[in-house]
């Protein structure tokens, strides 16, 4: 088993990066008696613009918060795309909208419908949720237990909140099946 | 909800959590990035536990409302950033003058005046010293994860009730943003400001001598003792005095109180030192960087340790000599243009070399900044 993953989640403001990362880390520490750390970054604007969470998932402690050799990037925007592809080197893999026009890139890149699938599981905002869940199920960095677990948590008492995120979620294990 | 061991939440949360298991039951203060969660959080935690949160005109009344509650016997805080940090200096004399205990929670942002607003900066260090004018000292401390943020907190309090004093907890944009596991536990110690037992005519509230750690006991606005705040300079009762001895007992004690009690207020950390040839000596988010470093270097076999100055003000001068006595050099990563590496130098002897790695473009300094440094100084 990996030592330790870089994730990042990746897109504009009002996505719900922070939140995909922070049930991420929520699930890992609270669940898995994981070390986890998140950082972001995003700009003056509350949406519309570039934005990212930095997740990292270890079994021993983390000293460094931002990710720096990426093993997944997520880019749910055009604009997070256009910024990582030509960055990343191999040993990364890319995973995209399919909305986005590809480019080249020295990662290995995967492009599925994330808006499509949210939609289609009845959240068209759960785009951050469907790409959890692939990343969930690509590389098992977290069980789906654990996610359930802090989905629960994150929407104590909101319970249309729940299943919709959960459904989203959800949706992003199957994705890959479909 | 389930019962989980750690939580995973935000360093600015546990800011506000450390407050609250510290006793502090009023919030005065106005949003800023990046410390607006903690007011945020304040307006929904302080009603639940019985205490006040006021969302004042700007920070200049925040600092005032929180010396005001302080003074009414509540322990109290505010927290902001750089533009707001700034705003808060004339009152914060204020509470150095009236000794009167508060916590101001400063999370840096990158300056000078609005800056970057959502990027992080360690530019305001000798600002949490030296921004309120005339001579005085202040205890400021600078959490590295979010359970610092919690702990130090608390620290922050009961340091603020021990020795009459406004202490700053200066964070910055990096922890006070990070997610990471914490555990809230129940302080070990909670310290409560020391009372007056005379009778209500012989009370002063500034009659330090003699007392224990030269601190004068403090009572409540609206108890049967009188209490008088005076930004201008007084007497042991408060009352205005223009007496020339009198401004140099106290304007020394503004300062010596915290010299006289270095080794209670003074906290550093130490990492793989004992053999160390040479030393990062670092602060706050930095240390995450020094860290991440250090364990890159000892792979490498280069021999170095590093040092977390936990206490910023008053500022580490015995520890870091120490440090600097034993090594060969000293690399001070800090995400501003030296202040920190300014203060290390007064102590340094010239066999050891100093050397500053300061960012100022928003962006966290790299581990690999810090390996390259020491890499070029082992050869």
């Amino acid at each position: 088993m990996k030592e330790t993953w870089q994730v990042i989640f990746s897109g504009v403001g009002g996505q719900g990066l922070m939140l995909a990362g922070k049930l991420l880390g929520d699930a890992a520490t609270g669940y898995e008696g994981k070390y986890a750390v998140m950082t972001s970054a995003y700009g003056v604007e509350s949406r519309g613009t570039f934005a990212k969470s930095d997740c990292l998932i270890s079994s021993s402690e983390i000293d460094y918060p931002e990710v720096l050799k990426p093993d997944v990037v997520i880019a749910l925007a055009a604009v997070a795309y256009k910024k990582y592809a030509p960055l990343l080197a191999k040993g990364t893999v890319l995973l995209y909208d399919d909305s986005i026009e590809p480019l080249p890139s020295y990662a290995e890149q995967i492009c599925l419908p994330l808006a499509k699938i949210a939609k289609e599981a009845g959240n068209p905002l759960g785009i951050n949720l469907v790409s959890l869940g692939v990343l969930v199920q690509q590389t098992g960095i977290v069980q789906e237990l654990s996610v359930i677990n802090a989905i629960k948590d994150e929407f104590a008492g909101r319970e249309k909140q729940i299943m919709l995120n959960l459904q989203s979620f959800q949706a992003g294990i199957r994705a890959k099946q479909i | 909800m389930t019962l989980k061991k750690n939580i995973f939440a935000m360093g600015n949360e546990a800011i506000t959590e450390g407050a609250l298991a510290a006793g502090a039951r009023f919030y005065a203060g106005y949003p800023i990035t990046p410390s607006s969660e903690i007011a945020e959080r304040s307006s929904i935690r302080l009603p639940q536990l019985g205490g006040m949160f006021v969302q004042m005109e700007d920070e200049i009344g925040s600092i005032a409302a929180v010396i005001g509650a302080s003074a009414a016997g509540v322990k109290s805080y505010t927290a902001t950033s750089g533009p707001g940090f700034s705003l808060m200096q004339e009152n914060l004399g204020v509470a150095v003058m009236g000794e009167i205990p508060c916590v101001i929670v400063n999370v840096q942002r990158s300056g000078p005046s609005t800056g970057l607003a959502t990027k992080p900066a360690q530019g305001d260090v000798m600002q949490a010293k030296w921004g309120t004018h005339g001579d005085h000292g202040i205890i400021a401390l600078s959490p590295s994860s979010v359970q610092e943020c919690y702990d130090l907190t608390i620290r922050a309090f009961n340091l603020a009730e021990l020795y009459r004093t406004p202490v700053i907890l200066l964070a910055d944009e990096i922890i006070g943003h990070m997610r990471e596991g914490y555990c809230p536990h129940l302080p070990k110690e909670i310290i409560e400001r020391k009372k007056p037992l005379c009778a209500n005519r012989d009370y002063k509230p500034y009659d330090f001598c003699g007392e224990e750690n030269e601190i004068a006991p403090l009572a409540a606005f609206g108890s049967e003792y009188i209490t008088r705040i005076n930004g201008s300079g007084h007497d042991e009762s408060g009352n205005a005095c223009g007496r020339l001895d009198n401004a140099d007992k106290f304007i020394r004690h503004y300062h010596e109180k915290f010299q006289k009690n270095r080794d209670d207020i003074i906290e550093t950390k130490s990492f793989d030192l004992q053999d160390a040839e040479y030393a990062i000596i670092t602060f706050g988010c930095s240390v995450r960087s020094g860290k991440a470093a250090l364990k890159l270097a000892r792979q490498k076999g280069i021999k170095v340790g590093l040092l977390q100055l936990v206490t910023i003000w008053p500022f580490p001068y015995e520890q870091v000599a120490k440090i600097c006595e034993q090594v060969q050099g000293v690399v001070v990563p800090e995400m501003n243009l030296g202040q920190i590496q300014g203060e290390i130098r007064k102590v340094c002897p010239t066999h050891c070399s100093l050397w500053g790695i300061n960012r100022v473009d928003s962006q966290m300094i790299t581990p690999y900044e810090i390996l390259a440094k020491l890499e070029e100084a082992a050869i």
